[in-house]
């Protein structure tokens, strides 16, 4: 009797589940975000928009609307204050500043918390001084002496002082705080390894040396240490509010950054106001609302109950028509600094074969893609750091499409016998039912050029990470976003031998010794180069098949909110949206 | 009676048991890692394993089952695993209250346009207006939701702006009128099937010709004689047809952004939130089980002929 409206439900559920799923954890800020495939070019429906979003890249192919343009000034202006600005978002996973490592939760927790330095989203000059007044660095690069900005006070009112900083970071180090990721960030800190094996409650190389002053030493002149500090995890925290909340106390978290929490109804709704002792320019707003149960976020815009909403496909046309009202409240998005691309696990036949990586890589017409599948909303990558993006090669050519090249470094590697050849299998993840157009287009050039056998499979995102992580994949379509604005962060976590984020497992000894000489290079140019180098011979080697830089998005705002930015890294943009009318 | 309801009360633990332990060993058996969801995709393999070992999820698995069990007994169902520190219980209550109101409004809806059009087409079998009506239900219970929802929020939402499209401030608010219906109005078909069929039983008993018989006035026999007798099958569709609702609001749930357990069940699959799973499976079960017992007592209360035996 139900059979025909289950199938139904069930259909429309799988749809749903592919919209939790892609909000919440498969567009963590820093780590893989879903490959750009048709459905996700424009924002799918009832997705929060991405959580990082731009200002216009130094490419400058986008076109934004005149104010977004505008750095936010505060000074003398009359931007009006208060209103709400509503949105929808996911539940973060976690709003504890040493645990994040998703996007969803990042785009929160730096709008309440804050660090020494902080990211601006502008490509030349990345980093900013946040609660550090200014800082030094000696000792051959190891030694970095901040100094505090005057009278700076958490949100409740109680004064921060460099103390404030060394609980923190050594609080993110503990067994106990469980942070996946302090190693990574914090442990090049002179004692914080040994304060993560347990061994240790206090790191000698955070030293305190008065209210205003906090010296850091590190193990190596490691030029992009400071980059790192602008993740959350060296946020500040106030240690009575993390002690007395016990592990709930990010319920009412006591903070630095322009908003505070007021309220959240796990599943319901956040809402964010402004935070009264803030250091810098006071938010316009009087709160930020996000609407956590979800629902058809087209249909909330229309009817005005949120303010910014991504467009689905199946509106795309509808309100880009210039006859359309809706049409004056679309905002187009600039990419982020992200690749994304399909890794070959090295160890693995056929990709064991530098050769056969490289037919591969020579075999797909990426520009045919992007112009007739994304209609350029994507640019071709040829490497791994993206444009606009500190250590950016221009002229790197890559393994650009060539088909009779192809065909050669397929004879020549020792797949070439197509009766002996394995057959590979592209896995993806990803609940939505139809694979990736991407993934479909390549695995298509692979078979019409190569006759390899190819063959897609598409898991949800649990299944994909565990087999990630077991090194159980082939090959993968991932992407990649920027941590922090390093070449660090693409070259180094990405391909270095051992790194646990290698998923290719890459490991090429040349490569390793350039990135041990680039993260410890004094010499900016110098180190880009290195850098440049190490990207190149990973290119060569066909380590991955980079697909795309960023991919651009449209989005609508209401036309009475001004100040919005949408920069290619995650750094706070609340503080600066007004509502005009 | 007493002894029968109480038995099959004691049953319910033992019920509750067998489900939980299915439900359990599927997440020992199906592929992905909660340690593995919390810390990320770039997690160092220790961070992992520390999460691993906080869980408990490097014991055998009928520890953590039984150890599952014990904790269950004492009333602590755990804590999320997505939702760090929270409990269970803590997570659901606020969501079921939601879902239990969208899922009565929207049962009041189906009784109210379901049992009253069944009775109605009953006494006018023979004409057109009984097929017709009834093709036009059938019309309506076969329309998915997935295209009733957006219409109607088309029409009435956007191109009316009478009501809001998302959101649940209770049952009394402008924001319950367009799920109730979407939930509602196609499950009226079934209750209408089932008020005309057992309206015509009725209709045929001698007691109505009697009743015509004595002179009493028409609308007389319809409401004490008909309808009253009428509805006693009914009540034993109602229990169980709630329980069964419950899994229906789901989609509802997603697309007006209510927020009720659907994206909550739907996150704890999807984050292989076991606990938080655990406790919906027990919930569920728990929910048939009762509305099974209740149908069954309603049999016997309704038809003295129907003993329940110990």
């Amino acid at each position: 009797m139900k059979k025909a409206r289950f199938l139904g439900i069930s259909l429309l559920a799988v749809l749903a589940m592919f919209a939790v799923a892609c909000s919440s954890e498969e567009e963590p800020t820093s780590t893989p975000i879903p490959e750009p495939t048709a459905t996700q070019v424009p924002t799918v429906v009832s997705t929060p928009p991405p959580a990082r979003s731009e200002r216009p890249t130094p490419t400058g192919q986008a076109k934004v609307a005149p104010e977004l343009l505008q750095t936010p000034e505060r000074v003398g202006d009359d931007k009006p204050t208060g209103g709400v600005f509503r949105r929808l978002w996911a539940d973060p996973p976690t709003l504890d500043p040493a645990l994040v490592t998703d996007g969803t939760s990042y785009a929160i927790v730096i709008e309440l918390f804050s660090g020494l330095v902080k990211l601006t989203g502008e490509s030349d000059d990345p980093i900013a001084m946040d609660l550090a007044e200014s800082y030094s660095v000696s000792n051959e690069g190891k030694t970095y002496k901040f100094v505090l900005k005057e009278d700076l006070k958490f949100s409740d009112g109680s004064p921060l002082t460099a103390s404030d900083f060394k609980w923190s970071w050594e609080r993110a180090a503990l067994p106990e705080t469980e942070s996946p990721i302090v190693d990574e960030f914090l442990g090049d800190i002179i004692g914080v390894q040994a304060i993560i094996d347990g061994e240790a409650t206090t790191a000698e190389g955070i030293e305190v040396i008065d209210d205003h002053t906090l010296q850091v030493t590190i193990d190596a002149p490691k030029p992009y240490f400071i980059a790192k500090l602008t993740y959350p995890i060296a946020f500040v925290v106030n240690a009575d509010n993390v002690t007395s909340g016990g592990e709930n106390w990010t319920d009412d978290p006591v903070g630095t950054g322009p908003f505070v929490l007021k309220s959240y109804s796990i599943g319901e709704r956040m809402i964010l106001s402004k935070n009264p002792n803030y250091w810098g320019d006071p938010a316009y707003l009087d709160e930020v609302h996000m609407l956590l149960a979800g629902g058809s976020a087209m249909a909330m815009y229309e009817n005005d109950e949120i303010d910014i909403t991504g467009i689905g496909l199946a509106d795309l046309e509808r309100v880009t028509d210039p006859e359309e009202e809706l049409s004056k409240d679309v905002v187009e998005v600039p990419p982020s600094f992200s690749t994304s691309y399909i890794g070959f696990n090295v160890e693995e036949a056929p990709f064991d074969d530098v050769h056969f990586r490289r037919a591969l890589n020579f075999a797909v017409d990426k520009q045919l893609v992007a112009n007739a599948v994304f209609s350029d909303l994507v640019r071709p990558a040829t490497g791994v750091i993206p444009p606009g993006f500190v250590g950016f090669n221009p002229d790197l050519e890559g393994l650009a499409f060539d088909e009779e090249k192809a065909k050669e470094e397929l004879a020549k590697s020792k797949y070439a016998d197509p009766e002996t050849r394995p057959r590979i299998v592209i896995t993806l993840p990803g609940t939505g039912g139809s694979p990736s157009l991407t993934t479909e287009v390549v695995a298509d050039m692979w078979r019409r050029t190569l006759e390899v056998d190819v063959e897609i499979q598409q898991v949800e995102w649990a299944t994909f990470l565990q087999d990630l992580h077991r090194n159980r994949l082939q090959a993968f379509s991932l992407a990649w976003q920027a941590d922090y604005p390093d070449p660090h962060t693409f070259v180094d976590v990405l391909f270095r031998t051992g790194s646990s984020i290698n998923n290719t497992n890459y490991s090429n000894p040349e490569v390793d010794a350039l990135l041990e000489q680039a993260n410890i290079e004094a010499d900016p140019v110098r180190r880009i180069k290195l850098y440049q180098e190490a990207e190149e011979m990973i290119v060569e080697d066909a380590a991955w098949l980079p697909l795309w830089w960023g991919v651009e998005g449209k989005v609508l705002v209401k036309q009475r909110v001004g100040g919005m930015t949408f920069p290619p890294l995650s750094v706070p943009i609340y503080q600066y949206v007004y509502i005009d009318g | 009676m007493l002894i029968y309801v109480s038995r099959r009360l004691l049953w319910t633990p033992v019920l509750l048991f067998f489900a939980g332990l299915f439900i359990f060993s599927l997440s020992s058996i199906t592929p992905g890692d909660p340690a593995e969801l919390m810390a990320g995709q770039r997690a160092d393999p220790e961070a992992i394993e520390r999460i691993r070992d906080r869980l408990g999820l490097n014991d055998p698995f009928m520890v953590q089952y039984l150890r599952y069990i014990s904790d269950a007994f004492k009333g602590d169902l755990g804590e999320s695993y997505r939702y760090r520190g929270r409990d269970v219980v803590e997570l659901l209550a606020p969501r079921l209250k939601v879902s239990l109101e969208l899922n009565i409004v929207s049962y009041f809806v189906t009784l109210i346009i379901g049992l009253p059009l069944g009775f109605w087409a009953a006494m006018r079998q023979g004409t057109w207006k009984d097929p017709t009506a009834t093709t036009f239900m059938l019309l309506v219970y076969a329309l998915p939701v997935f295209f009733t929802a957006p219409f109607l929020i088309l029409v009435f939402a956007l191109w009316l702006d009478w009501i809001p499209v998302s959101g649940w401030s209770g049952i009394f608010s402008t924001q319950a009128i367009l799920p109730a219906v979407t939930l509602g109005v196609p499950g009226a078909f079934v209750f209408m099937r089932y008020m005309r069929a057992s309206t015509l039983d009725v209709l045929g008993q001698e007691f109505v010709r009697t009743a015509h018989g004595k002179g009493m006035g028409h609308m007389t026999v319809n409401r004490r004689h008909i309808a009253r007798n009428a509805l006693i099958p009914i009540m034993t569709i109602l229990g169980f047809s709630l329980a069964g609702m419950f899994g229906g609001s789901l989609i509802v749930e997603l697309i007006y952004g209510i927020p009720g357990v659907a994206r909550l069940s739907l996150e704890a699959v999807f984050q292989r939130d076991y606990p938080l799973l655990m406790a919906l499976t027990i919930l569920g079960t728990t929910m048939l089980a009762l509305a099974n017992l209740f149908t069954d007592i309603m049999y016997s209360v309704i038809d003295p002929r129907i003993r329940l035996r110990a």
